[in-house]
């Protein structure tokens, strides 16, 4: 009986040698699948390079138009569907103003650097177009602002408040 | 009538032990016998995901450049049984581009860190199957995938996706 055990002992050890040879391989595969969401909603981002702008007194006849000594720069950056118009838009909150005397904010103008950047004229009544895109994506620019240096002008420090707004459906 | 034939317990007993006494004296001298036992080791694989889906909310460009899937990081596990010196190769490959209607987002935006011995990071491709582990010989491996989105301004809005298929294989 014992013999009969070491026989099939022996026997087993073979089979699994042999299995183990390359006599006996078999290809492996195994495949398993992941679905992947990715959810992407409208955006938008408005970044301007300086919260204000001052103009230094000039001589209006050295200087008939004063210009805002740095460019400002402008960054748009807006995710939106592809066909979908990106504007961005400038309203004054008043006039000049400097007490009761005033200089028409319509006389702020601004020249502009930059792809979809354009050129205007600043107002209290309407919204002005500063540029407008079509779809996603990050856009640059600069808007150089102007003023009439009129000998018209009572003395005075005029202030305004410019409000941007970027929009993305 | 059955109590003819009854013995007593204790007279029983050494009977039925001199009968086997008796049979070991005369049993035969051991014999030797072959008996082949077939054992059919086929190759085998077993790849377990610890999900079916990842999902990857809307999040600010400028705030998370990055988004990580959610629930968190893929657990693998790649158990297989092959030759000792077999290759086995774990890899994946997109069904598409990330696909929201007609819109498309490159596939190639997501990308992915590992961990566990034996994985490696790598990025989505929709044509060429890419490498998610690689090992030799039979065992169970476990590791961990962490999927990320590339999160840009230039994404149109939608919700996108596509199927990742992960393909456990050795020769």
């Amino acid at each position: 009986m014992r013999n009969t055990l070491v026989k099939v002992g022996l026997s087993t050890a073979a089979a699994v040698l042999l299995m183990s040879s390359s006599a006996y391989a078999q290809p492996a595969t195994a495949t398993a699948s992941l679905n992947v969401t990715v959810n992407i909603a409208a955006k938008a981002r408005l970044t301007l390079g300086a919260a204000s702008i001052t103009f230094a007194d000039q001589d209006p006849t050295a200087f008939p138009t004063l210009t805002a000594p740095t460019p400002l720069t402008v960054d748009v950056s807006a995710r939106t569907a592809p066909a979908a118009t990106v504007t961005l838009t400038v309203l004054a909150s008043q006039d000049l103003t400097s007490g009761s005397n005033t200089i028409p904010v319509s006389t702020l103008a601004w020249t502009a650097s930059g792809a979809g950047f354009a050129a205007g004229a600043s107002s209290t009544g309407t919204a002005q177009s500063v540029g407008s895109w079509a779809g996603s994506g990050l856009r640059s620019g600069t808007q150089t602002y102007s003023l009439p240096n009129s000998w018209t002008y009572a003395v005075g420090t005029y202030t305004t408040t410019l409000n941007y707004t970027l929009t993305a459906p | 009538m059955s109590a003819d034939f009854q013995v007593p317990s204790r007279v029983a007993i050494p009977l039925l032990v001199a009968a086997a006494l008796f049979a070991l004296a005369n049993s035969a001298p051991a014999q030797t016998r072959t008996a082949t036992l077939n054992v059919t080791i086929n190759g085998f694989a077993r790849l377990t995901l610890s999900s079916s889906g990842v999902s990857f909310p809307d999040s600010s460009p400028d705030l998370v450049p990055q988004v990580p899937g959610t629930p968190g990081p893929l657990a693998i596990t790649v158990k297989a049984r092959t030759t000792a010196t077999a290759n086995l190769r774990l890899s994946v490959l997109a069904s598409d581009d990330l696909r929201s209607g007609v819109r498309t987002i490159l596939a190639s935006n997501i990308t992915w860190t590992a961990s566990g011995l034996g994985f490696v990071a790598g990025t989505l491709n929709r044509t060429t199957a890419q490498s998610v582990g690689s090992w030799v010989g039979s065992g169970v491996r476990s590791g961990s995938q962490s999927l990320l989105f590339r999160n840009l301004w230039t994404h149109p809005t939608g919700t996108y996706t596509l199927t990742m298929t992960y393909t456990l294989s050795s020769p």
